[in-house]
């Protein structure tokens, strides 16, 4: 018995450009090549264990959606051997196969087939499938009628109840809205926790070290590095870090930063439960929006009071301070402190956050708020920009943040 | 002796991988079958009854034109509105699946592109629908027509049809999808074919030079063992040999062309 769930060798895919349309039919027609090649995926060796959490990431363009397509066999390999053992679910163009016309239920029948399930098969999930979409009785209308959420409801209950081996998932670790967006996660951690086989493309990289066992960064559609999430994430990060211009799109650069630490991959609206009810920020016995204080010398305290739903663990919350330009220069997150939040006699959750002597240096920061699931990976909502705190200092030091230190003598 | 097994090979697999490709996704090809007629008769009053009710009016037409307008006669044998409804049947059939083949790759587009999909399932499934629902008016055609026995040999037209078209199935989904200009010129296509096929017209009516020229063409032949095995009509050996070494001429080649085929459709939609 094999316990690689996926082999690749020397797996490759390029694009065949033809200086004319017509070159390609002489081609066809000939069997010999009259075609220029356009490198999406060099050749790729690789190896995924049963049961292992790959993370795949890269810049756009690396290469990462051509092999996750490839691996989801939507796309023919130009070169190598792909073994895949096992059935593999896609979430990648979550109802593609989805006809308009047809009922939710043909549509059911209609995708499970694409996906090899025989009729029997089908009959034995389709009230799972069916009942975790949660559409009632639009199930029996045309699919053009759905709304976009019921729409990608159903295409997720449909991805994740073939019983797959292998789940292949494109930035999304949840879909749909509010409490569907919390039982989507739900399942893929459950099939995280079953074992099963999990490749996850993604551009956050806070994500994908929570998740992965192992981490494959693509650079121009060849493996730049595979190991160790932390190890090869940091280098990655680095490298990104340097290669972001240093004038124009700083912003840029560092707007993604940030919104890494707001979005977990997409950002859910304020319907999601649970949501943030207040943020209180207090420096001294100030609170407000906007502060003003002394490095090294000014306390401050965050309050999140927030809604903690229904039906789910108590969430978590994290912090972080960013600069003008979106960097994020440090956080704290409750999950990694190991602290369980409170909740009020009004039932509301509380998290409260003191930094003493806060050692940011001169210059102005934001308060960015994330109010995140049990595990601190799904996000249920966040506010960016939550306060502005404009720092002065006595000193002259440079920088942002004064560490702790002593001179030894 | 190598391009002999080769091509021995390729027409072997032309005819066994679209149907075994059928057998091992026999539940998808099923659900894609119904989708095909709820895709033709949604929003419409008549529903289901549209495949029906479309090649009947079409039928009606031609008899009016021909039968009424143009008082057309055969000399002897079976009179002449049995005769063309004998043949328009299958003839129409043919004609959406050619038509329908040119369009194949674009039409079904949304179910490969993002998806696994076994593509050789395609050329079987546009003959299909037209072969079961034609195959059906077929027989209660002929059961008014001839009785049982000629409705049961009916059922036979279009099984053999769907055999013969399967290479040219597998064919002009290529061309149509590569060369666009094929797509625009093959409703011309059908329609000198038709011409050339006795369908409309008895052979014996054609001007004496004519009557060999239409022998070109396969379907005079097919159309002649149609007649033959539905209407009791008079055909030869040569009008089953000369349509079947077409066919082997064809399978091998166009098996070639479609699997060559395959890893350029989803680059070019």
């Amino acid at each position: 018995m094999t316990s690689s769930a996926i082999s690749l060798t020397e797996v490759s895919k390029f694009y065949k450009y033809y200086e004319k349309e017509f070159d390609r039919v002489r081609e066809i027609l000939s069997g010999s090549p009259r075609y220029q090649k356009i490198h999406a995926l060099k050749p790729v060796s690789l190896q995924v264990k049963k049961g292992e959490v790959l993370g795949v990431i890269g810049q756009n363009g690396a290469g990462k959606s051509t092999l996750l397509k490839v691996l989801a066999r939507t796309l023919l390999p130009s070169t190598g051997e792909i073994e895949i053992n096992g059935r593999v679910a896609a979430l990648l163009e979550l109802g593609a196969s989805f006809h308009p016309e047809m009922s939710g239920h043909e549509n059911v029948y209609l995708s499970c087939a694409i996906q090899g399930l025989s009729r029997k098969e089908i009959d034995s999930v389709y009230d799972e499938i069916v009942d975790f979409a949660g559409i009632g009785e639009f199930i029996h209308r045309p699919v053009k009628t759905y709304s976009s959420g019921m729409f990608v409801r159903l295409a997720f209950a449909i991805a994740t109840h073939i019983d797959p081996e292998i789940l292949i998932i494109d930035e999304a670790l949840s879909v749909g809205d509010g409490a569907f967006s919390r039982k989507s996660f739900d399942r893929i951690m459950d099939f995280k926790s079953e074992g099963k086989t999990i490749l996850f493309c993604s551009h956050s990289m806070y994500q994908v070290e929570a998740l992965c066992d192992r981490v494959v960064w693509l650079e121009a559609g060849d493996v730049k590095k595979i190991g160790d999430p932390v190890e090869v994430i940091t280098q990655y990060s680095e490298l990104m870090r340097m290669s972001a211009p240093k004038e124009e799109s700083l912003d840029t650069a560092n707007e993604e930063e940030q919104e890494e630490f707001e979005k977990d991959v997409e950002v859910k609206s304020v319907t999601a439960i649970p949501r943030i009810l207040e943020v209180k920020v207090r420096v001294g016995d100030k609170t407000g929006q906007v502060h003003k204080i002394v490095s090294e010398e000014s306390d401050l305290e965050i309050t999140v009071i927030f809604d903690k739903g229904e039906g789910v663990p108590l969430a978590s919350v994290a912090v972080a301070f960013s600069g003008g330009d979106g960097r994020i220069l440090t956080s704290a997150g409750s999950v990694h402190d190991g602290v369980i939040l409170s909740v009020n006699e009004q039932g509301q959750g509380v998290a409260k956050i003191l930094f003493p002597d806060l050692a940011l240096l001169r210059g102005n920061y934001y308060l960015n708020i994330a109010l995140l699931c049990e595990k601190g990976i799904h996000l249920y909502e966040a506010i960016r920009r939550a306060a502005e705190i404009h720092v002065e200092q006595k000193g002259l030091e440079r920088g942002f943040v004064k560490l702790p230190h002593q001179w030894i003598s | 002796m190598n391009f002999i097994q080769a091509y021995s090979r390729n027409i072997f697999n032309g005819l066994l991988v679209p149907i075994k490709s059928v057998a091992g996704s026999w539940s998808l090809f099923s659900i894609l079958v119904k989708r095909d007629i709820v895709n033709r008769t949604s929003g419409t009053v008549l529903g289901k009854l549209w495949p029906v009710v479309q090649p009947t009016l079409q039928i009606l037409g031609y008899w009016f034109l021909f039968d009424i307008v143009f008082s057309m006669r055969a000399s002897r044998g079976p009179n002449y509105l049995e005769y063309l409804l004998t043949g328009m049947m299958p003839w129409i059939c043919v004609s959406e699946i050619l038509n329908r083949s040119t369009n194949m790759f674009r039409e079904f587009s949304s179910l490969y592109r993002r998806n696994p999909f076994p593509l050789e399932i395609l050329p079987l499934l546009i003959m299909a629908i037209p072969c079961m629902v034609y195959g059906a008016v077929y027989f209660i055609l002929n059961l008014f027509l001839g009785g049982l026995d000629k409705a049961f040999i009916s059922l036979l037209v279009m099984p053999m049809l769907m055999l013969w078209l399967l290479p040219l199935c597998l064919l002009l989904p290529v061309l149509g999808l590569f060369i666009k200009d094929f797509t625009q010129a093959i409703p011309f296509l059908l329609m000198i074919t038709m011409f050339l096929t006795p369908i409309l017209y008895f052979p014996s009516m054609l001007p004496e030079g004519m009557q060999q020229i239409i022998w070109i063409n396969p379907f005079s032949d097919l159309m002649v063992v149609i007649h033959g095995l539905v209407q009791g009509g008079d055909y030869s050996w040569l009008n089953i040999v000369r349509p079947f070494v077409i066919w082997l001429f064809l399978l091998g080649p166009s098996w070639l062309v479609f699997k060559r085929s395959i890893p350029h459709i989803r680059e070019v939609l």
